[in-house]
């Protein structure tokens, strides 16, 4: 595999959701790009579009958002709360003249591993695409 | 004053393996004082000695040190490794007498750094029973390097007292005047905690088990896999060649009859896999086969493992192997009854692992009046659906494989049973010393 | 800023130096501003590690520290404490996942996961060189615990926490406590049944002053955190006022009610009325009218003057500093015409089959009345499924049909018993059992993982094929007068406590602990501790086993008046804010309010530093403790800038 096929991805992940599932996405040896990184947040509600921005800005072809959704442990609100963000960051990414398409939000559940891989890789494939057309 | 000039304690825990450990710290951390008594030089029981524990594979170490720090910082707890309990006499209602014996270990642990220096200087050559016997250790050593109290230790019945060791020494630490120390403590509640022993597969002459050399048991397999292993490879301890055809006997020594074993011992067949996929990871282009009669993946997680393990390309063959015979270089050929074909086959393999079972220790039994058995020689349970870890002794409790065959998570969740009715028993009947 | 950071890179024996070149990581970040060490070890969360550790730090004056490992889930608390004991703060310690998140799942390309690793170490540094000392905050608890679900486990909680002196609140949804296990006849190993063992529990919780009972009872809210739940219960009436002594009338009232239903209690196959008790002397001794099919005609209020058709719902509201979840498990329901189940008649589930045992009289067995002499018993259903969800066994459940087997021998002298197994698993002592079934002639027959055996009806009769591995592949048939379906363990169908306490589920659906042998009975919701089959199958040892250690842990949140409490909470900064109101409305625990100045402010115990007010400041103005803006940002500037 080649290293520097792969596109640069930010995930902001949560410390009792996402994290586990993506810490057992390692536990059970499913492999994804090392291009990844992850930067944990308390809640998904919690990640301020500027962080986004800046981490677009700085080098990173995507970031990924993933999200607590209706198992955030702080309460009901958080899928509509991280839901704001993105909306808000689009606007933000639009006025920039950055593709919104680079900002990505999904659902992960604590054993959700095998659907973090599969956004992931999508997602990979996504910002390639854009990068090659680009 | 019957107590006058003893130490006095809530808690003697005898057994520093996990469950001794895990009681020992949901005791302390309630505000019991605790004495954790330990016969090897070193906490941490069985479990310290395994290379990955099933179904995570996190790493033995990552779970026992981290508790094994805890308990050895903790203020309430007060530990004694290399000493031996002589007898534990029930005094009245309330409280149990203990006779601690220190055991010398010619050094004086507060002053060993575990430089090993004295183990380099050390001429003398013998088997290290930490290794299983695999390779050799001197007569000044450290067990292993993750040992708890990593202090070094002579062993007297080896030495030459030629003194090199004491040459050495930067401390001055060692110290042939030593001698065993024995005393008595007092105690309100005993936990057990002695741990089972390993079968040993001497008994089972088929299996030509200490006549063939690449006829290891699961043990040494577990030394050879852990990451403070011997030859920091998988080798056949026959002939240090790289083995790639490993067969796994289960069930050796447990539901067995002949051997007087009958019950199940509950946690090889998880540890076979185990140690399958570790070879598999190991020895990438190694065959691994294990022989079974029933694959027992019954726990959290197991039943997933199993499968993984059958799709990264562990054999498994239903069936019951009657004789293992060494063969030219050092192979073994196994004769076995494959179930699903109804055949007797015979089988070539460079290494075989007997995957030995759990037998009791009868080691409380020694120690204290009025314990009772079960009829395979484990703790006897006073009161089963009720107070798990009652034994037959009103204010001893029962943690991990005293009371019968446990894996790892189920040890530790005894212990977190013995340790809190422990707590229970200490409130209801304090008597003020 | 820290100028004197130890960092520490852990082999994991291995687990991690296998795939990650750890020297050269150390290598790659020994130079880092800031950095005075740089090492490698091979198991970091060793004990000589941690005291190296603590000698490095007085040493070299180090001021904060960083070790790259396992996930923090595993070993964050106890590298924290190391620097504690060294006498730096806590939170001067960060730690970086090159494990779990680098090496396992990279174990395919060692480049990319030495690379990877040494961006994380980096950003570790970078987040830690900006970190600040910060206190733990001291919350006062309530010295209570709130114990879910009255069966086996939930009640040896129970006992055991009001005997540390704790107040304890049991709560049952059902009117009847006991859960599965009073709906069980003789336990396995000892002569014991699980009517006398939920008797003996339930005598002891009603002369216990520490415990307060409720039966009918839903959680319907919790509020608050370790330390401070605030729970909200809704009480469901019996329609019964209090106990009724007078069984006479209360059984006249039980002839009259002209409703009938399919009876839970025994799995469906027999009835009840609508006023009911499960079995004569149950726990509570009461009845109870099932609303739902009651139809208020109200014959039975004529008969018994203790019926009182008018009694409301009633809800509860409770404080305690920490809940021990105890809700069991529900029995798998087969499909509809899985092995011939609803489909032919003479199919049963397990524990309709232990029902049927419990109140059929001695002598001949009989169901829907005819003799019963063969009996198949068909394994794994709803476990082990190579199609289908449930991937996992259920642990309990060979054991418990050769117990009930035996047992059944015992009153019904002449049944003939055949197993139709995947592999007995009668882990440990249980081995016995499986032994004395064999000797005393019961016939075990073994399926093909890829071939199970076969229900067929044919003509009147009941067949059940199998390919047979033990007799080699030999189709072999027997003409059942039964079949008992062994059905495994589920989670709970109707489970709201897991949403209201917002439990995280494992792969199997159960309740999932934090870490099965570092921290077995804890949630990742602090305070919340899990007990007994809602976290996985268990038989009964092994469910009580689990109960007092959740109970010792749920006790270690309570048991002091005080409890320490992390102290990452969000801050506001009043020279920014221009109180827009934005950060209260996005603060789902009222933890920031106006104050005298008129900004906002946080309240430090109440907020749970989610950070969801963080984004919605329009100028920026609040900042979360140990995830502030300095510290995000160092961290994608150096994750975006790879070396």
């Amino acid at each position: 595999m080649n290293v520097t096929k792969n596109a640069r991805i930010l995930v902001f992940s949560t410390v009792k959701i996402s994290d586990p599932a993506i810490d057992m996405a390692g536990l059970l040896k499913l492999h994804y790009s090392p291009k990844v990184y992850t930067i944990s947040v308390p809640c998904s509600s919690a990640v301020k579009p500027r962080w986004i921005l800046r981490a677009l800005a700085k080098g990173f072809d995507g970031v990924f958002i993933a999200a607590d959704g209706t198992d955030c442990p702080y309460g009901e609100s958080c899928t509509e709360k991280t839901g704001e963000i993105v909306k808000k960051t689009h606007q933000l990414m639009k006025e920039s003249n950055i593709d919104p398409v680079r900002l990505k939000m999904a659902a992960i559940c604590s054993v959700c591993s095998e659907s973090f891989i599969k956004h992931i890789n999508s997602f990979n494939d996504t910002l390639l695409k854009l990068k090659t057309t680009e | 004053m019957p107590f006058a000039g003893k130490k006095l304690y809530d808690a003697l825990v005898v057994g520093g393996g996990i469950a001794g450990i895990e009681s020992a710290l949901n005791l302390a951390n309630n505000d019991l004082n605790v004495l954790l008594v330990e016969k090897d030089l070193t906490l941490g029981g069985k479990m310290i000695m395994l290379s990955k524990v099933f179904p995570t594979l996190d790493c033995s170490a990552c779970i026992t040190t981290p508790k094994i720090s805890e308990a050895a910082r903790h203020p309430n707890i007060t530990i004694l490794t290399n000493t031996q309990i002589q007898h534990i006499d029930k005094q009245d209602k309330n409280y149990f007498k203990a006779r601690i014996k220190e055991k010398a270990r010619y050094v004086d642990i507060s002053n060993c750094t575990g430089c090993q220096l004295c183990e380099e200087a050390c001429p003398v050559v013998v088997p290290d029973q930490y290794q299983y016997n695999m390779v050799g250790r001197k007569a000044a050593y450290i067990p292993f390097s993750i040992a708890s109290p990593r202090v070094a230790s002579i062993d007297i019945d080896n030495c030459t007292l030629c003194g090199a060791c004491e040459k050495v020494c930067p401390t001055g630490c060692i110290d042939f005047t030593q001698q065993d120390k024995e005393y008595d403590i007092i105690a309100k509640s005993v936990i057990m905690a002695t741990g089972f022993n390993l079968f040993d597969p001497l008994k089972v002459p088929r299996f030509s088990y200490g006549k063939a050399k690449n006829v290891i048991t699961a043990l040494q397999m577990e030394r050879l896999l852990a990451p403070t292993r011997p030859f920091n490879h998988v080798l056949r301890p026959g002939d240090g060649k790289m083995p790639c055809n490993i067969a796994y006997v289960l069930c050796t020594g447990s539901r067995d009859l002949s051997v007087g074993n009958p019950i199940c011992s509950q946690i090889c067949c998880m540890y076979s896999i185990k140690q399958a996929q570790l070879l598999m990871g190991a020895l990438p282009m190694a065959d691994v086969t294990l022989y079974y009669i029933n694959i027992r993946s019954f726990g959290k997680g197991f039943e997933e493992f199993y499968e993984q393990a059958k799709g990264m390309g562990v054999n498994f063959v239903k069936g019951k192997v009657g004789k293992i015979t060494e063969i030219e270089n050092g192979d073994l050929l196994l004769r076995y009854e494959d179930i699903n074909q109804g055949k007797v086959f015979e089988k070539k393999h460079d290494l075989v692992v007997l995957s030995v079972g759990v037998l009791a220790n009868d080691e409380p039994q020694k120690l204290i009046q009025g314990w009772k058995k079960d009829e395979y020689s484990f703790a006897f349970q006073k009161d089963l659906f009720y107070t798990p870890s009652l034994s037959s002794i009103e204010g001893v409790f029962l943690a991990g494989t005293t009371s019968g065959p446990m894996d790892i998570p189920d040890s530790i969740l005894s212990a977190g049973s013995a340790a809190m009715e422990a707590i229970r028993y200490v409130k209801q009947t304090s008597v003020d010393f | 800023m820290k100028q004197r950071i130890g960092v520490y890179i852990c082999h994991c024996g291995g687990n991690i130096s296998d795939y990650v070149d750890v020297e050269m990581v150390r290598e790659a970040v020994a130079h880092e501003k800031g950095v005075a060490i740089a090492k490698t070890t091979v198991f970091a969360c060793a004990d000589s590690n941690q005291k190296e550790m603590v000698q490095d730090i007085k040493d070299n004056q180090l001021d904060a520290v960083v070790v790259a490992s396992c996930s923090p889930k595993l070993h964050e608390v106890t590298f924290r404490a190391v620097v504690e004991r060294a006498g730096l703060n806590k939170y001067n310690y960060v730690h970086a996942n090159i494990r779990e998140q680098v090496s396992w799942p990279h174990s395919d390309n060692k480049a990319g996961a030495t690379q990877k690793a040494i961006q994380i170490v980096r950003a570790a540094i970078a987040k830690v060189r900006l970190s600040e000392a910060i206190e733990p905050l001291e919350v006062d608890t309530t010295q209570a615990v709130l114990v879910i679900g009255a069966g086996i486990a939930g009640m040896k909680a129970a006992i055991a926490l009001s005997k540390m002196g704790v107040k304890v609140y049991l709560v049952e949804r059902e009117h009847f406590i006991g859960g599965r296990i009073a709906q069980w006849d003789v336990l396995c190993l000892t002569n014991e049944t699980g009517k006398e063992l939920v008797s003996r529990l339930y005598n002891e919780i009603v002369s216990n002053k520490n415990i307060t009972l409720y039966t009918g009872a839903q959680l319907i809210e919790c509020k608050g955190s370790m330390g401070n739940f605030a729970v909200k219960l809704k009480l469901n009436p019996r329609y019964v006022k209090d106990i009724c002594n007078d069984r006479a009338s209360l059984r006249k009232a039980i002839d009259v009610c002209p409703v009938e239903v399919p009876d839970e209690f025994n799995f469906g196959i027999t009835k009840r009325k609508a006023i009911y008790h499960n079995f004569p002397g149950e726990y509570p001794q009461a009845a109870v009218i099932d609303m739902n099919s009651c139809t208020r005609c109200g014959l039975c209020a004529k008969v018994c003057d203790k019926i009182d058709l008018d009694m409301k719902v009633e809800d509860l509201e409770l404080n305690v500093g920490s809940i021990l979840v105890a809700t069991g498990f529900d029995p798998y329901t087969p499909a509809e015409g899985e092995f011939g189940y609803k489909v032919i008649d003479n199919v049963v589930t397990l524990s309709q089959f232990k029902r049927l045992l419990a109140f059929s009289e001695p002598g001949k067995l009989q169901w829907k009345g005819k003799p019963v002499k063969n009996i198949a018993y068909i394994y794994c259903v709803g476990s082990r499924q190579v199609e289908g969800e449930n991937k996992y066994c259920s642990r309990y459940c060979c054991t418990a049909t050769i117990n009930t087997a035996l047992k059944a021998n015992e009153k019904f002298p002449e049944l003939n018993h055949f197993h139709f197994t995947r592999g007995i698993r009668t882990y440990g002592k249980q081995e016995q059992l499986y032994h004395n079934a064999s000797k005393s002639g019961h016939v075990f027959l073994q399926s093909y993982e890829d071939d199970p055996s076969r229900v067929e009806r044919k003509g009147d009769k009941t067949i059940v094929r199998i390919n047979d591995i033990l007799t080699n592949r030999k189709e072999l048939e027997v003409e059942a007068d039964l079949v008992v379906l062994v059905i495994g363990m589920v989670p709970r169908s109707n489970n709201s406590v897991a949403d209201i306490l917002k439990l995280p589920r494992g792969r199997d659906s159960f309740f999932n602990e934090i870490h099965m042998k570092l921290r077995p009975v804890e949630t990742v919701i602090d305070g919340i501790t899990i007990a007994g089959t809602c976290q996985g199958p268990k038989n009964v040892v092994e469910s009580i086993n689990s109960a007092l250690s959740a109970a010792i842990k749920s006790y270690s949140f309570v048991g002091k008046d005080k409890l320490m409490v992390e102290p990452v909470v969000a801050e506001v900064d009043p020279n920014l804010c221009k109180w827009c109101d934005k950060c209260t409305r996005a603060c789902p625990f009222d933890a920031i309010f106006k104050n005298e100045q008129g900004v906002a402010h946080v309240n430090d115990t109440v907020c749970k530093g989610c950070g969801m007010c963080l984004p919605v400041c329009p100028t920026n103005a609040i900042q979360l403790k140990t995830f502030t803006d300095n510290e995000i940002e160092s961290m994608i500037d150096v994750l975006a800038n790879e070396l």
